[in-house]
């Protein structure tokens, strides 16, 4: 198709005849847009164009706001069934963004909320980048592990972005839950989590068991296994790290800047 | 060119005229000139009434204004931190400094991502203007908060990051698609919502 070209546009008319260097810059243009004659390199640098992660956002404030309704449901098993089980990283990134800021605001009301009548409130700010990388990291690599469990019992419909999808979404029942934690009676602080727990873990198993059900038995027992060990051991993280009753600075996990004493420590090791 | 106007621009075109005659004018002018250019951003952004082209006055963005108002922020809440507290006032400075660029970059981002075709800059430009409430909001709980019960303390924040938001959300929601405005308009909320917060409890 691509060597008739000149042929077929010289039958329209005469003026619209391309000269050889127009024909030979149509036909490269044309072969940087088909992607299977792009070479590796351009693949390659695809991945820096805006254009193809758009495909990810593809999304309406309805479905966002259904799925995320669905979200809520632990039972319900229909989440891949809105707007077809497309993937996406909308609602997962935003979700995240959200969690981090909620939870930093928990932190410091309940910081607030054990203040001395008299004491001067002294806020908590760099729990705030520990906990985005740690929410960061726990959204990449969870979805990774269950992507690889379920390649090993060779379910091949669920694909990773299927599982950020899903995963992003289970994280929206803590945005309420870690509001409320801020109430300072450790019995309902142990009850919202443990209600969290339940919650996001009977979402995933509920969601993946729609495509496992084909499965036998002691697999799909597997998985849910996986999943409910994943979600206590991130359960465990967030009571002991960030809603604990502690006193943050005898944890070890934020100490006071003291750059002389670093220096001091350096120059002293020498 | 329009020389009767040549003192009092009429509007930024008129100015960016002006802008050959810069070799033979004092330094006190020039800045003026600049400074007079960024109040007349100021008021287009933030005063809706003044909006009568649909904001294509945005297309000249500049990143002056932004730059400004963020260290003006940064600044005023790493003054009240002091080495009492846990942060202390490089701490401070830097995240809201970070904060700041990086939220409007990744707000700018997903705006794109969801089929918006605006320029990067200029929405990073407009979202930076738009800081400017929160300011205002920081130095008044800077230098009068301490006396101030915490609810009364609400007031100003509530109003400030509701004019922002106000501000912001008109132009962001023009540029995605009907049926993805909310989706657009949600992150910028987030932001300065954020930012109003942390203005709050330092």
């Amino acid at each position: 198709m691509l060597d008739n070209l000149n042929q077929d546009v010289s039958i329209l008319q005469p003026s619209l005849q391309m000269t050889d260097s127009q024909v030979q810059n149509r036909i490269r243009q044309m072969k940087m847009e088909d992607p299977d004659e792009q070479t590796c390199y351009q693949k390659f640098c695809n991945l820096f164009t805006i254009e193809y992660y758009r495909e990810y956002f593809d999304v309406t404030t309805e479905l966002v706001i259904a799925k995320v309704v669905n979200a809520f449901n632990p039972f319900s098993g229909t989440f891949f069934d809105i707007g077809g089980g497309i993937p996406e990283l909308y609602g997962p990134f935003w979700i995240l963004n959200t969690l981090i800021f909620t939870i930093a605001l928990s932190v410091n009301i309940i910081k607030y909320m054990q203040l001395k009548p008299g004491e001067h409130f002294e806020y908590q700010f760099e729990i705030v980048p520990f906990l985005a990388i740690f929410m960061y990291l726990k959204t990449l690599i969870v979805p990774m592990i269950y992507r690889v469990a379920l390649k090993c019992v060779s379910q091949d419909r669920l694909t990773l972005l299927h599982c950020f999808t899903i995963y992003g979404y289970s994280a929206v029942v803590m945005i309420p839950i870690s509001l409320l934690n801020s109430i300072p009676n450790p019995a309902i602080q142990w009850m919202l989590l443990v209600y969290v727990l339940f919650a996001q873990t009977s979402f995933l198993t509920s969601n993946f068991n729609q495509e496992l059900k084909y499965l036998p038995k002691e697999k799909k027992y597997m998985i849910v296994g996986l999943v409910a060990v994943v979600q206590i051991t991130i359960m465990i993280l967030y009571k002991f790290y960030f809603f604990s009753s502690f006193n943050y600075q005898q944890l070890g996990l934020v100490k006071k800047r003291t750059n002389t004493h670093i220096l001091q420590h350096i120059l002293g090791a020498n | 060119m329009d020389y009767t106007n040549q003192k009092n621009p009429q509007n930024y075109s008129q100015m960016e005229d002006l802008k050959t005659l810069d070799l033979e004018e004092s330094v006190s002018e020039t800045i003026m000139r600049d400074l007079k250019m960024i109040a007349y951003k100021l008021k287009y952004v933030l005063i809706p009434k003044e909006q009568e082209d649909n904001g294509k006055e945005l297309r000249n963005w500049d990143l002056w204004g932004p730059l400004i108002f963020c260290l003006a922020l940064a600044m005023t809440l790493s003054f009240k931190a002091d080495s009492t507290t846990n942060s202390s006032k490089s701490d401070v400075f830097a995240i809201i400094f970070v904060l700041i660029w990086v939220g409007a970059f990744v707000v700018t981002l997903n705006a794109q991502l969801l089929g918006g075709k605006v320029s990067f800059f200029q929405s990073v430009c407009l979202l930076g203007y738009c800081v400017f409430p929160i300011n205002i909001e920081a130095i008044i709980i800077a230098f009068i908060g301490s006396y101030l019960p915490f609810v009364v303390k609400l007031i100003p924040v509530i109003i400030c990051f509701a004019w922002s938001a106000y501000s912001s959300v008109g132009f962001m929601a023009s540029l995605v698609p009907p049926h993805k405005k909310k989706l657009a308009v949600y992150p910028v909320f987030l932001f300065y919502l954020f930012l109003s917060w942390f203005s709050l409890i330092v």
